[in-house]
């Protein structure tokens, strides 16, 4: 099995996965929408500074996805629309105990979101055969932030061989343009991030049920990387400082990914592993399993259950007794250490060309589940639960 | 602790000890390899809402993965 883009995956799998689609010549044009209602736990009265219990993140998610195969050509658009409402951390006090209590945003936050992204994959197989190309272009808009991202990747699969080779690169430039708190001295007017990443993997046939694929990504990241919508704590002068974190970040990332095909069940086992490690000494381990179970009807049920674990960054506490010397703080759950698992169970079946599902997901971030000692544990962890709905047509 | 690290390494060697008695696939053998629940990501409009999530929420991000920018997530 080749081991292709992600993009081409989307492209091409999406359709393979409706019967009749995958034509041998001619145009094929196929259309997907997803439908998402995240929903994050109310914040407990334990873990609030306020003393009750605080309601936090909701988001409505609409996904619509176009692909037009033309001959050795894959030309793909997808929308993203999102409406997100709810109050998110703000910062951290000790309690009389010294126990970490969250401090809300105030007022109810309201948002949109809308992301438009191409893609384009071809065969170059008239310059090299077993040679493919994908480019992505995509532009992300919110009230607060832009970002404009696009990205490149080669793929070769060696006629004969077991191996497929995999490399690419992408690239984002951001602009944050804070609106809440705009007035505050500790919000930012505006700033600038700048992300990039590289990556090469290599996929192996193992056999005539088993693939695995073996990669490394390096990412880097720069500028404002802050929170302008975060403060720290200090306890020895009863005072927040602003959210302040270095202007630089490189991170590597080792992905080890198995498809074992099991007949009897006819059934698909996933197993992804991916090893995490950033300047910001965080270093993270995370294990996805699923198990794509074909039935009987066109019905297909898949189980699953992610594990998630990360150190904390360096310069992350709760609070603070005083400022570093560095300047830095950052009481963001995000760097703290702590473990998530999550479980998901989608179902779907096939209607001719028609084909509709729906999934669960419940995921809980707690310390308990971090790989080690956690010493305190941050009040903010999010406890969340997303429903999906989704159809898929071809005309 | 190191017994974890231990337990994920080992999970990762099984295939890879299995790559060393490697007989060529030929391609009429690849039929169950090309169905579409052996795609690396077999819904990728499902896996890309996913990663956005993940991305928002956790520290960790990277992958084989290509496209997708920031955002003002919280």
């Amino acid at each position: 099995m080749r081991a292709r883009s992600a993009t081409l995956l989307a492209l091409s799998q999406a359709a393979l996965a409706l019967p009749g689609l995958a034509t041998a010549d001619g145009e094929t044009l196929q259309t997907d929408y997803l439908y998402s209602r995240y929903e994050e736990a109310s914040l407990p009265a334990a873990r609030s500074a306020s003393g009750s219990a605080s309601p936090r993140f909701r988001i409505d998610t609409h996904l619509l996805r176009a692909s037009l195969a033309v001959d050795d050509s894959n030309f793909g658009l997808d929308l993203n629309y999102e409406t997100l409402s709810g109050a998110s951390p703000w910062f951290i006090l000790p309690d009389a105990e010294g126990r970490p209590v969250q401090v809300m945003s105030g007022a109810s936050i309201q948002e949109q979101r809308t992301a438009l992204q191409a893609s384009w994959n071809r065969s170059l197989q008239t310059l090299l055969d077993g040679l493919d190309a994908s480019a992505t272009l995509g532009y992300s808009s919110e009230d607060d932030y832009r970002s404009l991202s696009g990205g490149a990747e080669l793929g070769f699969s060696p006629e004969g061989r077991q191996l497929t080779y995999t490399a690419g690169f992408s690239y984002s430039s951001d602009t944050l343009q804070p609106t809440r708190g705009a007035s505050s001295p500790t919000v930012i007017a505006s700033a600038q991030k700048r992300s990039h990443s590289l990556y090469g993997g290599l996929a192996w046939v193992l056999g005539p049920e088993t693939v695995v694929q073996a990669s490394l990504s390096y990412l880097g990241n720069s500028g404002y990387l802050s929170d302008p919508y975060k403060l720290a704590y200090l306890t020895d002068t009863a005072s927040t400082t602003a959210d302040e974190r270095p202007d630089g970040r490189v991170a590597w990332a080792l992905t080890g990914r198995l498809r074992q095909f099991l007949p009897r069940a006819n059934a698909a086992l996933h197993l992804d592993y991916r090893w995490y490690r950033d300047d910001w000494k965080i270093e993270s381990h995370t294990v996805d399993l699923a198990w794509y179970q074909t039935l009987p009807g066109d019905w297909q049920l898949v189980p699953s259950l992610r594990w998630y674990s990360q150190s904390q960054a360096y310069f992350y506490a709760p609070y603070y007794r005083r400022e570093r010397a560095d300047g830095f703080a950052s009481s963001d759950y995000r760097l703290s250490p702590f473990g998530a698992l999550s479980g998901r169970l989608a179902v779907s079946k096939r209607f001719g060309g028609w084909l509709l599902g729906a999934g669960v997901e419940h995921y809980q971030a707690k310390a308990g589940y971090a790989l080690g000692e956690v010493e305190l544990e941050n009040p903010g962890l999010v406890q969340f639960t997303s429903l999906d709905l989704r159809v898929s047509w071809q005309f | 602790m190191v017994m974890k690290h231990r337990l994920l390494l080992g999970l990762l060697m099984v295939p890879l000890a299995s790559a060393c008695s490697l007989q060529p696939v030929q391609p009429w053998q690849r039929g169950h390899l090309a169905r579409p629940e052996m795609a690396w990501e077999p819904d990728p409009l499902l896996a890309a809402y996913r990663r956005h999530v993940q991305f928002s929420k956790e520290a960790a991000t990277g992958g084989p993965v290509l496209g997708g920018g920031g955002c003002g997530c919280n």
